[in-house]
C-alpha cells in the first residue's frame, strides 16, 4: 500500500509539470479577477489503455442516489445533478466552478451597466424542447421568476438571493435582460453557469413542484422516457439536440445503494459504470484490471468539522481560531484517505477553485492553538488534564458522525487525539444519517464531520449564502466579517469581487466555522468494452452528459486526460 | 366464541400498533424538510418558506388533527402523499409489495421445508453422525449476521462464478411475462432467498429437532413400537403429527423476522421491495410512507399470527375442545 502511495505521489508530480506545460502550450491566460489556480488534470490509472468502441446503442450505468422525476425540485444536490444536465441545458457550460463557462444555450451574455448589476442575454435561435415547442426568451425569463418568486430548491438563490434579480426584460423573441439589486460581476461565471433553464409552459401554473411527478421536459441531449424512482431511469437520445445527436442512443441509469453490491455488478458487467467513487482499496486491485479503465477525475468535494457557531463558546472566534490550529489535516489524509487526494491545510473554499486564494492555509500550531486559549481563559482548573470554560464550567464536545460514514468516524477518532493534545475534551458520538440529516436545523451538536459538495465549496455564491442567507446563522456576533460580506456584494468588478474574496477566505480559514479535513481524489471505474469515449469535467467526475456527446462538440468543458 | 376473543384481541393489537406506527417516525430526531431540502437550500429560506413546504405536505397542522387523518385514511386506504417520491403512499407500497411477498414466500417455504426436514431427521437419529453435522452447520450458517451471508454469496455467485446477478428484482427492458423476464426474475431471486432461508432454516431446525425429540420420548411412541407399529408410522403418525404445533408456530413467528431480514437483505441486492422503502422512509423521514409501511408489515404480521391462532384447531384436536 506504501509503494502505491508513494508511485501515485511520483505521478502527482510528473503529471503536474505535464499539467503545467500543457495549459501554458495551449496559451491560456488567466483573465481579469481570476486567480490563476486550476483544477488539477484528470488522470488515467489503469495499467493498460485499452480502445473500446466511441458510440453505443445501449448503456447502463449504476447510481445510488434517486432523482425523482429529474426536476430542479427533486434533484437537490451534487451526488446525482449530473443526472439533471442530461435532460437540461444551461445558458453557459459546464458549472460555475472552474472559471471557464462556454456559452452554451446563449450566445452571449453581455455586462451592460458599469455597476455590474445589468447583463444582457442573447439566446441561441433553433433550440427545440423534447415537446417539439420552441425554447425562447420567453422560457429564460420565466425560469428567473418562477426561481425569484416561487418555492425555494437548490439553485434558486441565484435569482431570489445572491444576486437578487430586480428586473427580468424579454427584450425580443431571444434577447432577456436582467438587472439585479447588488453588483453582480461573474454572472457569466457563476448564475448563468449553473441555473438549469426550464420549460414555461410546463410550469407555470405549478404551485407545489414537489410533489409534481410530470417527466421533466428539457433542451438537453437526452429524453426521460421512464422512471421508477429510486429503481431505475430510462433515456433516449435527443437526436435534434442542437448541439449535436448523442453517441449512446438508450442511457439506463439503476439504482443500487449498496457501494459492494454496485462495484460487483460492475465487474460482472451487469452495469457498464459505477456513478460512485472508487473506494481507495479497489483502486489498487482494479488498476490491472483487464475489463474495468479507472480515471481519476477532481469532483471538487471536500470533508469538513463543522463547528456550532450559534452555541457557546462557539461564538468565540478566538477559540474557533485555537480549533482549526489544534487540527492537523495532514494525518487524517494519511491514514483515513490512504493519500488519496489533498489535506485541508488548505482552507475553504475547495483548494482547486480558480478563484480561492492561492496561498490560502489553515496552519497546524498547537503551542499556538494552547496559547490562545490560556490567553482566553480556557485553563484546566480542576487538574483532570482538560480546560474548562473561562466561568469555570466543565468543557467537552460532542463530534458527531453519520454511523453510515466509516470514513469519518476514523477521521472522528483521531480528532479527539489531535483535540486532547491541547487540552480539549471531545468524544465521538455516531448517529443514523438521517439524525444527521437533521443537525443542520436542529443546531443540536457542538462539531460535526460532514460532506461537502462543489455546490458549497465551489461556487462563489452560494459560499455567500452561508455568510449570509435568510438565516443568518453564521452572521452572528461576527461584525467584521459581516463587513467583508458587504464589500463583497458591492464589489463591482471581477478584480474587485476577487480581492474581496481573498480577504473573506482568509478570515474564513482563520476564524473558521468549518474546518477543511481533506479533498479527496475521485477515482470512477468503467467497462471499456461497452462504451470508450468518457471524458473528465471538473465537478462532475466522467459521468456526465458531455461525455456522450462526439469530441469535436464537447468545446471547452472537458478537461485533458492525462495517460500513465 | 374463542375465534370472536381471538379476532377482539388481533383488533386491539392492530389498534396499538397503528399508534406506535404514528408516534415512532416523529420521536426520531428531524423531519421530512431535512430529506425536501438540502443544506444549501435551507440555508437560503426563510421559516415562512420552510412552513410553506410543511403545508404542502400537511405536516403543518397539529399532531392530533394528523393522527385522526392518519387512522381515518389507513380505513379509506388513503396513506398519504409521499414526501420521498411525491406520490401516494398507497401506490407506492402496492408496487413494491408482490416482489416482498416473492422474496418472502420463497424464504419462508424453503426455510420451513428444510428446517423441518433436517430437525425431524436430526430427532430421529439423535446423537448420531447426522444430528451433529447438521446441527454444526446449520448453527453456524444461522448464526451469521443475515447481510454477511449475502454478501458471501455475491462474491461466490455473482463475483467469482458470474452465474447471477448481483442486484435488482426484474431485468431491465425485458417485456413483463415473457420468457426473458420471468428467468431473470428467478435468477435474481436465488440469492436473498437462500440468504434469508439460511438464516431461518436453523431456527426452525432447533425447533423441529426439540419437538421431535420430546414427541419421541413420549409413552405413546413406546406403547407403539411395542405393538408393533412399523417405523415409518410411527415416525409420521405418531411422533411428527404431535411434533408439528411448535414447529407451525415457529415457522408463523418467522415471517416477522423475515421482515427485518428483508429490510437489510433487500438493500444489499437493491431488491424493489417493502424492505428498501423503510429504510428510504426512515432516511427521508417520510412519516407517511413510514406510517403505510408499518400498517402494512403490523397487518402482514397480525394476519400470520391470526392465521397462525385460527389454525391451530385444525391441526391439533385438542386445541378445539379448550
Amino acid at each position: 500500500m506504501r509503494q502505491l502511495i508513494r508511485r501515485m505521489g511520483k505521478a502527482l508530480v510528473l503529471t503536474s509539470g505535464i499539467a503545467l506545460i500543457s495549459t501554458t502550450a495551449s496559451g491560456q491566460s488567466p483573465e481579469a479577477g481570476e486567480s490563476g489556480a486550476s483544477v488539477p488534470p484528470a488522470k488515467f490509472l489503469s495499467a493498460t489503455d485499452n480502445q473500446g468502441p466511441k458510440t453505443a446503442e445501449e448503456l447502463t450505468l449504476a447510481m445510488w442516489s434517486g432523482a425523482g422525476n429529474v426536476t430542479t425540485y427533486t434533484i437537490g444536490n451534487s451526488w446525482n445533478d449530473w443526472v439533471l444536465w442530461l435532460v437540461f441545458d444551461k445558458l453557459r457550460e459546464p458549472s460555475p466552478y472552474v472559471g471557464k463557462a462556454e456559452d452554451w444555450l446563449a450566445t452571449s451574455v453581455t455586462q451592460i451597466s458599469d455597476d455590474a448589476r445589468v447583463w444582457e442575454i442573447k439566446l441561441r435561435d433553433g433550440v427545440k424542447w423534447h415537446d417539439g415547442t420552441d425554447f425562447t426568451a420567453e422560457d429564460v425569463a420565466f425560469t428567473f421568476e418562477y426561481y425569484r418568486e416561487g418555492p425555494a430548491n437548490r439553485w434558486t438563490h441565484h435569482a431570489s438571493a445572491v444576486p437578487r434579480m430586480v428586473g427580468i426584460e424579454v427584450i425580443d423573441r431571444l434577447t432577456v435582460r436582467l438587472t439585479s439589486e447588488m453588483p453582480m460581476p461573474n454572472f457569466d461565471r457563476v448564475t448563468a453557469a449553473d441555473l438549469p433553464i426550464i420549460q414555461k409552459a410546463q410550469w407555470q401554473g405549478v404551485e407545489d413542484p414537489r410533489s409534481f411527478t410530470d417527466l421533466g421536459i428539457g433542451t438537453g441531449p437526452y429524453r426521460i422516457v421512464d422512471y421508477k424512482a429510486d429503481q431505475f431511469y430510462k433515456f433516449e437520445a435527443n437526436e435534434n439536440y442542437w448541439r449535436g445527436a448523442p453517441l449512446v442512443k438508450r442511457l439506463n441509469l439503476v439504482m443500487i445503494k449498496d457501494p459492494q453490491t454496485m462495484f460487483t455488478a460492475l465487474k460482472t458487467g451487469e452495469v457498464d459504470g459505477a456513478a460512485r467513487p472508487v473506494p481507495p482499496e479497489l483502486v489498487l486491485q482494479w488498476k490491472n484490471d483487464d475489463d474495468l479503465e479507472l480515471v481519476s477525475s477532481p469532483t471538487l468535494w471536500g470533508a469538513w468539522l463543522d463547528i456550532n457557531v450559534s452555541r457557546k463558546p462557539f461564538d468565540d472566534r478566538d477559540l474557533r481560531n485555537a480549533v482549526t490550529l489544534a487540527v492537523n489535516p495532514e494525518p487524517l489524509l494519511e491514514r483515513v484517505m490512504l493519500g488519496q487526494g489533498k489535506s485541508g491545510k488548505h482552507g475553504w473554499p475547495h483548494v482547486d477553485s480558480f478563484w480561492t486564494k492561492p496561498d490560502l492555509s489553515a496552519p497546524h500550531d498547537p503551542e499556538k492553538a494552547k496559547a490562545i486559549l490560556d490567553k482566553r481563559g480556557y485553563v484546566d482548573t480542576d487538574g483532570d488534564g482538560f480546560r474548562e470554560t473561562p466561568d469555570g464550567k466543565p468543557m467537552s464536545w460532542s463530534l458527531k458522525v453519520a454511523s453510515n460514514q466509516p470514513l469519518f468516524l476514523r477521521a472522528g477518532e483521531m480528532l479527539v487525539e489531535q483535540f486532547a493534545a491541547v487540552g480539549i475534551k471531545t468524544r465521538v458520538e455516531t448517529i443514523d444519517p438521517g439524525s444527521m440529516s437533521a443537525l443542520w436545523r436542529t443546531r443540536e451538536f457542538d462539531l460535526r464531520i460532514a460532506d461537502i459538495t462543489p455546490h458549497g465549496i465551489a461556487d462563489q455564491d452560494m459560499l455567500i449564502i452561508l455568510y449570509r442567507g435568510d438565516k443568518k446563522r453564521e452572521m452572528i456576533f461576527d461584525e467584521e466579517k459581516a463587513e467583508i460580506v458587504q464589500r463583497w456584494h458591492e464589489a463591482d468588478s471581477r478584480e474587485k469581487r476577487l480581492q474581496v474574496s481573498y480577504e473573506l477566505q482568509e478570515y474564513q480559514t482563520r476564524y473558521p466555522t468549518r474546518v477543511m479535513l481533506w479533498y479527496p481524489e475521485t477515482v470512477f471505474a468503467y467497462r471499456w468494452q461497452s462504451y470508450d469515449n468518457y471524458a473528465p469535467s471538473a465537478g462532475y467526475g466522467v459521468f456526465h452528459k458531455y461525455s456522450f456527446l462526439p469530441d469535436t462538440l464537447r468545446g471547452d468543458t472537458v478537461d485533458p486526460l492525462l495517460t500513465n | 366464541m374463542v375465534y370472536f376473543r381471538i379476532v377482539g384481541q388481533y383488533l386491539a393489537v392492530f389498534a396499538v400498533a397503528l399508534t406506535l406506527n404514528f408516534a415512532l417516525p416523529r420521536i426520531a430526531p428531524g423531519d421530512p424538510l431535512n430529506y425536501m431540502l438540502t443544506e444549501d437550500v435551507l440555508a437560503n429560506m426563510t421559516a415562512a418558506q420552510e412552513a410553506e413546504v410543511l403545508r404542502e405536505f400537511g405536516l403543518d397542522k397539529p399532531l392530533l388533527v394528523q393522527f385522526t387523518a392518519y387512522v381515518t385514511g389507513v380505513f379509506r386506504g388513503d396513506l398519504g402523499i409521499s414526501v420521498r417520491f411525491g406520490e401516494p403512499v398507497s401506490e407506492i407500497v402496492l408496487a413494491r409489495l408482490p416482489w416482498t411477498l416473492l422474496l418472502m414466500g420463497w424464504a419462508l417455504a424453503l426455510s420451513a421445508a428444510i428446517g423441518t426436514a433436517l430437525g425431524i431427521l436430526a430427532a430421529w437419529w439423535r446423537g448420531g453422525r447426522f444430528d451433529l453435522s447438521s446441527l454444526v452447520v446449520v448453527l453456524f450458517i444461522g448464526s451469521a449476521p443475515v447481510f454477511w451471508v449475502a454478501m458471501l454469496l455475491i462474491t461466490l455467485l455473482s463475483a467469482e462464478l458470474g452465474w447471477l446477478p448481483s442486484f435488482g428484482a426484474a431485468p431491465l427492458g425485458a417485456i413483463p411475462g415473457s420468457g426473458e423476464y420471468i428467468l431473470g426474475v428467478a435468477e435474481r431471486l436465488i440469492m436473498p432467498v437462500t440468504a434469508l432461508a439460511i438464516v431461518q432454516t436453523a431456527n426452525i431446525l432447533l425447533t423441529a429437532r426439540s419437538a421431535m425429540s420430546i414427541a419421541l420420548g413420549q409413552d405413546y411412541i413406546t406403547f407403539a413400537r411395542a405393538k408393533g407399529v412399523p417405523e415409518h408410522r410411527v415416525f409420521f403418525r405418531h411422533a411428527f403429527r404431535n411434533a408439528l404445533l411448535p414447529i407451525y408456530t415457529n415457522v408463523m413467528i418467522g415471517i416477522g423476522n423475515l421482515v427485518g431480514g428483508a429490510l437489510v437483505i433487500e438493500t444489499v441486492f437493491s431488491y424493489p421491495g417493502i424492505g428498501t422503502l423503510i429504510l428510504e422512509g426512515v432516511e427521508a423521514r417520510d412519516y407517511n410512507l413510514l406510517q403505510g409501511v408499518f400498517v402494512l408489515a403490523t397487518l402482514g404480521v397480525v394476519l400470520a399470527n391470526l392465521i397462525a391462532d385460527l389454525g391451530y384447531p385444525l391441526l391439533d384436536p385438542r386445541v378445539r375442545r379448550t
